[in-house]
């Protein structure tokens, strides 16, 4: 399935006539505005943006050049109570040595009617904060004064930075927005390239104005030669004229956006045009370019002294790999033991990163580093080792999908390894990783692979391969009811890993009280696992179990769920409607062998019949199947699912399909007297 | 003369050496320490020095094992500082396993940031930690650091077992004071475990713990609170953000407060007295006229919490909650306060622990406690509590967040200790009126009215604030006993005056009963079933309780549908015992309809942890009783 079909994505398609923006101005709230009760399009919103404009304007400063200033201004309805926390807002700022931001509130006031009049309450200092995040960033942030249901707020606030960059704008948030406009204005001798995702899109218009700076200089000038002449000070202005494009966007009546169980990330989908620095050229200077598409993305994050450098030392491992790699012949055996020694020695600090933190050298020597250390660090041993080594930039699912060439697209970086046998991807970061069963958190779309020579191509890392959950069980019923029997459990791949993680650092007695309370309160025994921490195998778990309550004994006769605890009870899909696609994360199987022992004296008055349930286009298939032979029932149940993401058009068969397998497995066996 | 000299050297040098080995190293833990523990405290140790009034020193040394991620918690490397502490040095040392030292950590390598959580707007508190990224476990990391404080209002309470699943191999608290300032302390739960006073005078107290066992955490639990060994202190004679202050008894202590915290907050404009006077009109009853105040509260103001400097301890005038109309409990309670003045209804500052979990002032220790603040009214010879926090609670309604504990109440003449509103089991209750009917194929359509008094109030009025997504996701989890559950209309009523909430609503499902061959089977009690979800502990050590009790009552009445008849009907059935009651009847009425009735009592209390077992078994049983089935034969 090719995810791109899931996102609109819209290559700026711009409309050359001039559409006229709504005139809104600060201050001007109207009564109508504050008798509104109810949002008319959403009538369950608690508030509601009526608008919000901004700007961002790079704009020349005689001390400091070109540099960038946003303004907003944010007209704001709050309809109930649950909306009083849009009475604050924040706005965050840089603010370390190497850039400064400075960001001030304008003009916050809360509108009230009261009798019939609009009473303004401003705000004042005391409503006013300015907060120190950590030593790269500060916030400020405001608190509307006097708040109530119906009250209307506004204010504006202006952002200057003396680097040309401009901020993400988002056209929709948690509440409806009426009207929200961004407005960009770049002289020429700056390129962006800018970027909106969204299922819906505001309108775009574009015009290009002349425009002038006026430079005000003055000079030494010494007329006569050999310096023998009279000195003076001159004073001249000049003036440069250019072009500056105008670029307006409009988004009207957007609606409020609303996370669902199943998303990857709801940011994907939500409304936004993305800006980022292209080119830079100033007359009679070279042009300085930046990332214009994936291939120069990466090009560019090569060129980083903490990446593709970072990436060529080798002096700092030479020594131990020569142990690690002794008597390794084959390529397999090669990557394992490197994976093997980065994972072990150095330990992941939690931040993320496709570049390095601390350095190569250092995370190597202090064990422990981000993932552009750990991970370019792997590269770079796997090179050494002499494979084909190379790093993949990716996007964590937090970070959303990387959907538009920049750099700040991706956040993390992955190695890639070509084998004989095909391609391979590692992850040191993570203990139970193994090659091609990468963290969760990395699956996400496309990552983008780079080469030496800093060409680059795009790698899907959508896992192909299903993971496995397999159950061989087998049990007997006692003609009380109480069931006895083992269960073999064997997982692969993510399996396998997730089975892991939930295992890590738990003791494991209370790891037995969390499977025999989420198992129908069963009571487990000879409890052994295989496999813990050969990471490669298939995790085993075998145990014997015990339990009450697993049956129902109705007149005289037995009613059992043929699956007994591992039956699916619950269709996870509950929403009537879904608005973005369902992600899995990766394709599965889970499979049941299972055999049953029925008392003596009993004998099968009912048993479910057998079911097949596909779904088109391959996505999924469960298969149920029982027979009886004698005293012993064998089942075989199956449940596949072979697309990690399933389209919303495909949303109500999937729903079925949850449905009739939750049907079919519900549905119970009954034993009587003979 | 030479070899004396090396000798001695030696002998320095080889006792740090293996004093830093022996001390750091893994391999000397206990086997017991290290049974269900992520992390063994070595030693922790505080030492408090106050010096005056007005001056407090605390050097802290930890040194932790920890042997897997989740023991990382119990490194607890980390200091708080505002404008009246500051932080005077803070280190840490990382050793392996074998007591090599592999890392250090100076001042500057710890993060400082913002200690503004959760609902705090903004705060000048600020918090150094340590991050540390473990290279291999177990490790052991040595934690020093230095503070001094001019507030002496709130000395540390000294916990010798700071959490579950960490075992501790020596506690150390050391404090010196001076013999004027009526240094006071409490001990709490010290049976059973090996701690030692070592020095008692009047100028000095020492206690020494060692060997505490690493505990699990186990559900119905009492808050660690009341359960680890703990020491509360306190100084008769304190000190807090400028201002000295005394706390020998309530009374005292409640005119300090008075005097030195509240005075002169709350004063209001003579335009807002009259506004209020107006509003208020020319009701005569105080309990009435405070109703119209609340009400006037809840609809102007919001919660915000900002918490700078005193502000943190001293409400923000009430002029200024007039005029911002937003507060944090402090504020909006001391407005309410003010408000009440004006029309001379008299109301005090409450000083309590907000918490489901119910946690009393401890009445018999004299000292700044609590974490809330709400206001209490005379009403005949009890009061009446307003949580002014909230824009949604009914007057005096108290929930479970305040209810049933011991509180100070803050009158001019001096504090008291009160008991809040106890709200008894069969009050909070949940009455279930509905109908359903099963067609032909199974299908299930029907609608109940669910009426909630009580404590049970609580967790229901949040509905009406809910988004339809939230609506029905609510449902869908509450009624997950239903497959394929489609709602229909959903309409709330909301009686604040009677505290009564109910809830209308039309459900329908396809499927509810299995079929299978001619028979169709499905759960009778379809609208209220106790999922019976108590967990299985084994070995459960701590004794548990049920904090508030409740009485549900169902009567439901069922269509059967046409062409079958009955196979099997459940049996009434009864369950009495010293958790409470079940009780389920199914009635035959003509038409092919059942009645079915149910009752459900749990009483609150305490038990020990031997009659955990039994209480999981009483609850099982109703689960089971719940779930029981009817079949139906088609004719």
């Amino acid at each position: 399935m090719k995810l791109i079909k899931l996102f609109c994505l819209s290559v700026l398609s711009l409309f050359f006539s001039r559409v006229a923006a709504q005139e809104f101005k600060l201050g001007k709230v109207s009564i109508a505005e504050l008798e509104q009760k109810v949002h008319p399009k959403d009538s369950s919103a608690a508030a509601a943006i009526l608008y919000k404009k901004g700007s961002s304007r790079i704009e020349y400063n005689q001390n400091d050049g070109f540099v960038t200033v946003t303004d907003v201004e944010t007209r704001i309805k709050i309809y109930k109570k649950e909306g009083y926390d849009w009475a604050t807002h924040e706005v965050w700022y840089y603010n370390n040595p190497n850039l400064s931001e400075k960001v001030s509130f304008n003009d916050a006031v809360t509108y009230n009617l009261v009798n019939g009049k609009i009473e303004k309450t401003k705000i004042k200092s005391e409503g006013m904060f300015d907060e120190v995040l950590n030593k790269f960033r500060g916030q400020k942030k405001i608190t509307m004064p006097n708040v109530k249901e119906g009250s209307v707020i506004e204010f504006k606030y202006t952002i200057r930075s003396l680097a040309r960059m401009i901020r993400e704008w988002d056209f929709q948030t948690s509440i409806p927005v009426n009207y929200s406009e961004f407005t960009t204005y770049i002289p020429e001798y700056y390129t962006f390239n800018s970027q909106q995702k969204g299922y819906v899109f505001p309108k775009v218009t574009v015009e290009k104005n002349s425009k002038s700076i006026v430079l005000n200089s003055k000079e030494r000038v010494s007329s006569g030669g050999f310096g023998g002449g009279v000195t003076k000070t001159e004073f001249s202005t000049d003036k440069i004229d250019y072009m500056e494009t105008k670029t307006t966007y409009i988004a009207e009546n957007f609606p409020a956006i609303k996370d669902e169980a199943f998303v990857n990330n709801i940011e994907n989908y939500t409304s936004s045009v993305q800006y980022e620095l292209s080119m830079v050229k100033f007359p009679n200077e070279t042009i300085k370019s930046y990332s214009t598409d994936w291939n120069s993305v990466a090009k560019t994050i090569y060129d980083y002294d903490t990446f593709g450098p970072e990436l060529n030392k080798t002096g700092y491992f030479e020594e131990d790999l020569k142990t690690v790699l002794a008597g390794k012949n084959t390529t397999d055996e090669k990557i394992l033991a490197i994976l093997n020694h980065v994972k072990s020695n150095i330990k992941w600090n939690k931040y993320t990163g496709y570049d390095c933190d601390l350095g190569v050298k250092k995370a190597y020597k202090e064990k422990t580093g981000n993932i552009g250390d750990i991970n370019l660090m792997l590269t770079a041993m796997l090179r050494y080792a002499g494979l084909t080594a190379n790093p993949v930039l990716v996007s964590t699912r937090a970070n959303g999908i990387a959907l538009f060439p920049n750099r700040t697209a991706f956040n993390y970086v992955i190695t890639h390894v070509e084998t004989p046998e095909g391609s391979v991807l590692l992850d040191a970061s993570d203990k139970y990783s193994v090659p091609n069963v990468l963290p969760f958190r990395t699956l996400n779309w496309y990552g983008r692979l780079i080469r030496k020579d800093g060409t680059s191509e795009e790698v899907d890392l959508m896992p192909k391969k299903s993971s496995n959950d397999m159950v061989f069980m087998n049990y007997s019923i006692d003609a009380e009811g109480k069931v006895t029997g083992k269960t073999r459990r064997q997982c692969t791949d993510y399996n396998a890993l997730i089975t892991r993680d939930n295992m890590d650092g738990v003791v494991q007695e209370e790891y037995l009280e969390k499977l025999e309370n989420e198992n129908n309160k069963i009571e487990v025994s000879e409890y052994e696992r295989k496999n813990e921490k050969d990471i490669l195998l298939p995790m085993i778990e075998t145990y014997t179990f015990s339990g009450n309550n697993l049956c129902e004994m109705i007149g005289g006769k037995i009613y059992v769920n043929p699956m007994l605890f591992l039956t699916n009870r619950e269709n996870p899909f509950k929403q009537e409607v879904r608005e973005y696609p369902v992600d899995f994360g990766f394709p599965f199987t889970d499979k049941y062998n299972i055999t049953i022992k029925i008392p003596e004296g009993f004998m099968v008055e009912t048993l479910p019949t057998p079911a097949v349930i596909t779904m088109e286009d391959n996505i999924g298939t469960f298969k149920f199947n029982i027979v009886a032979n004698g005293g012993t029932l064998q089942l075989v149940v199956s449940h596949q699912i072979n697309e990690p993401i399933v389209s919303t058009e495909k949303y109500e068969m999937l729903k079925e399909y949850y449905k009739g397998m939750v049907a079919k497995e519900t549905e119970k066996i009954v034993l009587k007297r003979i | 003369m030479k070899s004396p000299f090396f000798a001695l050297f030696f002998l320095l040098f080889s006792l740090i050496s293996t004093a830093q080995k022996s001390d750091f190293s893994v391999l000397g833990i206990a086997d017991s320490l290290k049974a269900n523990a992520d992390a063994v405290v070595r030693l922790d140790k505080m030492d408090i020095v106050i010096t005056s009034q007005r001056s407090m020193n605390i050097k802290v040394q930890r040194v932790v094992t920890v042997f897997n991620g989740t023991g990382l918690s119990d490194i607890d490397a980390y200091q708080g500082y505002d404008k009246s502490t500051s932080v005077k040095s803070i280190e840490a040392i990382v050793y392996d396993a074998f007591g090599n030292e592999i890392k250090k950590v100076k001042r500057k390598d710890f993060k400082d940031q913002s200690a503004v959580s959760g609902s705090t707007l903004f705060s000048d508190n600020r918090v150094i930690f340590l991050e540390y990224t473990p290279v291999s476990y177990p490790f052991t990391v040595v934690y020093n650091s230095e503070i001094e404080s001019s507030n002496t209002a709130f000395l540390p309470q000294w916990y010798f077992l700071g959490g579950y699943a960490v075992s501790i191999e020596k506690s150390v608290l050391n404090v010196t004071f001076p013999n004027n300032l009526g240094f006071k302390k409490k001990e709490f739960h010290f049976s059973g475990y090996t701690i030692n006073k070592t020095l008692d005078t009047d100028t000095q107290v020492s206690y020494v713990a060692t060997n505490i066992l690493a505990q699990k955490s186990e559900d119905l639990s009492p808050s660690h609170r009341d359960l680890f060994p703990r020491i509360m202190m306190g100084l008769e004679n304190f000190h807090l953000e400028g201002v000295d202050g005394t706390a020998k008894t309530w009374e005292t202590f409640g005119k300090w407060y008075n005097e030195k915290i509240l005075t002169g907050t709350t004063d209001l404009s003579e335009e807002t007295k009259t506004k209020i006077k107006t509003l208020v009109g020319d009701e005569k009853d105080p309990i009435k006229k405070a109703k119209i105040i609340y009400d006037f509260v809840q609809k102007k103001s919001r919660y915000v919490n900002i918490a700078i400097g005193i502000g943190g301890w001293k409400p923000m005038l009430a002029t200024d909650v007039d005029r911002l109309g937003y507060g944090d409990c402090k504020a909006l309670s001391n407005y309410t306060k003010a408000l009440l003045q004006a029309v001379d209804v008299p109301s005090y500052n409450t000083i309590l622990y907000g918490d489901r979990y119910k946690s009393d002032i401890q009445s018999d220790f004299v000292s700044m406690q609590g974490n809330h603040m709400i206001l209490a009214i005379p009403n005949g010879d009890n009061y009446t509590f307003l949580e002014c926090t909230s824009q949604d609670d009914p007057f005096g309604y108290q929930g479970t967040f305040t209810d049933d504990r011991d509180v100070l109440v803050v009158k001019p003449d001096g504090g008291v200790i009160v008991r809040t509103k106890i709200y008894e089991d069969k009050g909070n209750s949940q009455l279930d009126k509905g109908v359903y009917a099963i067609d032909e194929n199974g299908n299930f359509s029907g609608s109940i009215s669910i009426i909630s008094e009580g404590s049970q109030y609580s967790s229901k009025q949040r509905l009406e604030s809910f988004q339809p997504t939230e609506k029905e996701s609510y449902y869908k989890k509450y009624w997950d006993n239903i497959n394929n559950l489609k709602l229909g209309k959903i309409a709330f009523s909301n009686d604040k005056e009677n505290i009564r909430f109910t809830e209308d609503i039309q459900v329908s499902a396809i499927s509810y009963a299995s079929l299978s061959a001619n028979k169709m089977i499905f759960a009778i009690d379809a609208f209220n079933q106790n999922t019976g979800n108590i967990k299985r502990i084994r070995n459960r050590k701590n004794p548990f309780q049920v904090q508030r009790g409740y009485l549900d009552t169902d009567e439901i009445e069922i269509n059967l549908p046409t062409g079958f008849t009955i196979e099997f009907l459940p049996s009434n059935y009864e369950l009495k015992g010293k958790f409470g009651e079940y009780k389920t009847e199914i009635i035959k009425k003509e038409n092919n309809k059942l009645l079915y009735k149910r009752s459900m009592f749990v009483n609150k209390g305490k038990y020990s942890n031997k009659e955990y077992d039994e209480y999981r078994l009483f609850m099982e049983q109703i689960a089971r009783n719940d779930n029981a089935k009817i079949i139906l034969t088609k004719n």
